[in-house]
Parts: C-alpha cells; sequence; structure tokens
C-alpha cells in the first residue's frame, strides 16, 4: 500500500506541488487586508522604497534644469494668484463678518515627493518619501492640487504606499455636483474612472465636476475626483454608465500631500452603535 | 547545483530589479513587460516544471513585495507559468534556453496561458472583460514576446544556435 501510494506521489508529484502552491497562492491573494499580508507588503515596501528613493536622487539631477524652468512658470503664476487671493481674502472677511460665519477648520497637510509608481494587473500604487515618523496613517486621504490621489494603504516609518483611485480595490464615495447624486467611484477601463450607484432619474452630463460626497468616512467632502466624460443609460439596468476622467493626471504627479483627516467624532461614534447593533 | 541556485538567484534578482525599475519606461499604457515571468520560464525550461513551478512562486512571492505590492498576485502567475512552460522541457535542450527562438514562442504560448487564466483575477470587478483581455492578455504577451525575442538575439550570439 505503501509502496503503491508514493509511487503514485513520484509519479504526480508536480501536479500535487503545482495544486498546492496555487492554493497557496489563491490563499495570499485572498488574504491581503489581513495584518500579516501588511506585514509583508511593508517590509518589501521598507526594502524597495530606499533603492526607489536613491534612483530618484539620480533621476531629479538630471531632470533639475528642466524642474528649475517649470518652478520659474510655476513662481510667477502664483505671484499673480497671491495678490489676487489677497483682494479676495480682505472681500471674503469683510462678507463673513457682515454674515458673522465661522472660519472652516482646515485639515493638516503633510507633503511628500513620489518616489516610486507600481501599476501592474489592475494594481496602481505610488510610493511617498514620508511615514508613521512624519504622522502618515492608515486610511489617510492623499491630494494634489488637482484633486484626490487616492488612500493610504500601508505605512513604514520613512515611506508611504498610496493606493490610487486607478487601483482595481479602490472605491470612494463621491458626488455629482450638477446632478446632486451620490455615487461610488471605482478604476475604469483605458485611465478613466466609473462610477456606479447613481440613479437614470438623474440629469448627468458631459463635463459635470465629480468631488467626494459627504457620505464618505474615508475622505473630507468637495475634494475634487474628475469630470464626467461619458453617460449613458443602459437598458434594463436602473442605474446609469458614468465614466470619469480623472482630474489628477497620474502619470506624471511627482508630489503629493497626506491629509490628516478625522472624520466627525459623532458620525464615527453613530456607525459604530449601528455596526453594534447588527 | 549551488553554483547554478545562485546564478538563479543572481539572475532573478535582476528581473525583479528591472520589472520595478525599467516599469514606468518601458510601460505602454500600463501594460508592462513582465520580466519576472520570463526568468520563471527560463527557470522551468532549464531545470524542469517541478524547479520551474516552485521557482515561479519564490519569485512571485519576491516580486509582489518589492513591485506589485499585492500579494499573491505575482506569485499565482508564476506558478502558472512555472507549471506551464514545464511542458515544454526537453532533458537534451537545457542548454539551448534562451538561446533559441523556441524560448520565444514557448514564452509566447506561456504568457498567453498563464495571463488568460489569472484574468478573473485581473478584471475582478471590471464589466468590460473583453478590454481586460485585449490589454492585460494579449498586450502583455505581445509586448513581453518581444522582449523574449531581444534575450535570444542578445544571448544567441554567443552560440551558433541563432
Amino acid at each position: 500500500m505503501f509502496t503503491w501510494i508514493s509511487e503514485f506521489f513520484s509519479l504526480a508529484k508536480n501536479y500535487f506541488i503545482f495544486a498546492l502552491l496555487l492554493a497557496l497562492s489563491l490563499f495570499l491573494i485572498s488574504t491581503n487586508h489581513n495584518s500579516y499580508t501588511r506585514g509583508l507588503q511593508a517590509a518589501g515596501l521598507v526594502t524597495t522604497a530606499y533603492l526607489e528613493a536613491g534612483v530618484q536622487h539620480v533621476a531629479d539631477y538630471f531632470l533639475l534644469s528642466s524642474r528649475n524652468k517649470e518652478l520659474l512658470k510655476e513662481n510667477a503664476r502664483l505671484i499673480d494668484t497671491v495678490a489676487k487671493t489677497h483682494l479676495a481674502l480682505d472681500e471674503n472677511e469683510q462678507l463673513r463678518q457682515m454674515l458673522n460665519l465661522k472660519s472652516q477648520s482646515t485639515t493638516p497637510l503633510i507633503s511628500g515627493t513620489v518616489v516610486g509608481r507600481s501599476s501592474d494587473g489592475g494594481r496602481d500604487f505610488l510610493t511617498l518619501n514620508i511615514g508613521s515618523d512624519e504622522g502618515v496613517r492608515i486610511g489617510d486621504p492623499v491630494v494634489n492640487g488637482s484633486g484626490l490621489v487616492g488612500i493610504i494603504s500601508n505605512v513604514s516609518g520613512k515611506f508611504s504606499l498610496v493606493r490610487t483611485l486607478l487601483d482595481a480595490d479602490s472605491r470612494i464615495a463621491a458626488r455629482l455636483v450638477d446632478a446632486t447624486a451620490d455615487g461610488l467611484i471605482e478604476a475604469g477601463s483605458y485611465g478613466e474612472l466609473k462610477m456606479s450607484n447613481v440613479a437614470r432619474r438623474h440629469d448627468v452630463k458631459k463635463g459635470d465636476i465629480v468631488e467626494t460626497s459627504t457620505l464618505s468616512s474615508l475622505v473630507p467632502p468637495g475634494i475634487v475626483i474628475g469630470m464626467v466624460s461619458k453617460a449613458t443609460d443602459r437598458t434594463g439596468n436602473i442605474f446609469k454608465d458614468i465614466t470619469v476622467k480623472p482630474a489628477v493626471d497620474f502619470s506624471s504627479i511627482f508630489a503629493a500631500f497626506v491629509m490628516q483627516y478625522e472624520p466627525p467624532a459623532a458620525a464615527v461614534k453613530l456607525e459604530k452603535e449601528a455596526i453594534k447593533k447588527k | 547545483m549551488t553554483k547554478r541556485i545562485i546564478v538563479y538567484i543572481v539572475i532573478g534578482t535582476i528581473s525583479i530589479l528591472l520589472q520595478k525599475f525599467l516599469d514606468n519606461f518601458a510601460s505602454l499604457g500600463s501594460v508592462a513587460p513582465q520580466f519576472v515571468l520570463l526568468f520563471v520560464i527560463y527557470l522551468s525550461l532549464r531545470e524542469g516544471q517541478l524547479f520551474g513551478t516552485a521557482g515561479g512562486f519564490i519569485a512571485g512571492l519576491a516580486n509582489d513585495m518589492l513591485v506589485t505590492h499585492f500579494i499573491g498576485f505575482t506569485c499565482l502567475v508564476g506558478v502558472l507559468a512555472g507549471f506551464i512552460s514545464g511542458f515544454f522541457y526537453r532533458e537534451s535542450e537545457v542548454d539551448l534556453a534562451g538561446r533559441t527562438l523556441n524560448f520565444a514562442w514557448i514564452s509566447a504560448v506561456t504568457l498567453f496561458l498563464t495571463e488568460l487564466l489569472a484574468l478573473p483575477i485581473i478584471a475582478a470587478g471590471e464589466l468590460n472583460y473583453f478590454y481586460v483581455f485585449l490589454k492585460f492578455t494579449l498586450g502583455t504577451t505581445v509586448y513581453t514576446s518581444v522582449f523574449a525575442m531581444i534575450i535570444v538575439f542578445v544571448n544567441g550570439k554567443k552560440s551558433r544556435y541563432v
């Protein structure tokens, strides 16, 4: 009996090992949000982030001249903007006093440089050269001057990993400003995003702005996500098919801000209580 | 054998570094050449199916930790690539692995089948399966096969077989 089993195993060992490793791979995929798997991700992140930062320094050296020209142009534009902003602030202050409004609270921002990008098989991540030492936490939203970039998915002491809006696992609650409709922003095709769960009754047009929703517990409301590039109705579907062009140019992003966003405590408490009751 | 394993570790590390640092430069519309899978196919043609399958898992895990940050995905395609290309293993032809045009077409067939089998995971939540098939299955197969041809022509110059 034992001989028969050992003969059978020696003949089919390739298939056994294949099935075993295949099962192990699928197990690892299914446990990607598990703390142990996150540990593996963090270990890899730390290892490569140092290498990437080194490569980035070399690349920066060769790009300094063109970057300087860009910064000079940007500086001139900002000087003009600052002058206009001063006027607007004065006017705003007067209006605030007139309306007796409280000044808006601002979310603290931590600036970081993009030192790496991974885009493979529907996955899309950026590596920033800031980490938990600077106060970055898992789940913090990441923005740049154009709009929402993504959410922090893993952090080490000196680096952090951003799951961008183009990642297959990214889901952000969003709002169509003109149509006042809420939905869900996910990665779409051809470098675009798709917005789901928007009922057909809403009038959505090309060019409508999409921003983060008040329903989101991950990101503060009002951050631009993109612009509707196509909105169609499909027969038999109660929701619209909406394609959104992202506001952020993910191919050329070189810096971003991590927002230390705290969702309203009362809302979080209510949500937790509701989950407990279930 | 120990010496050969050290050589494979070095080649595997180089392929992961290429995957990491050439990704942004060599990608065409987010379709990246799969250097790690080419390494796994080479491994399988040199050492056989079992070695290739196990090597595919290890190289895939290293690639997932260092490049994709999505643990398990490249392990899966690595295991598939090692296993499929193992069927083309011929003990008498191990020295020709990566030197003849056989490597290019074996890579193309393996990559196509591997990416096709991994399609349900790549296209998870994606309604446009045809788009994902065109981009990731055909795109990756064709683009990576071009690099397999380059390897054959560069490596083959050292031998009389090309």
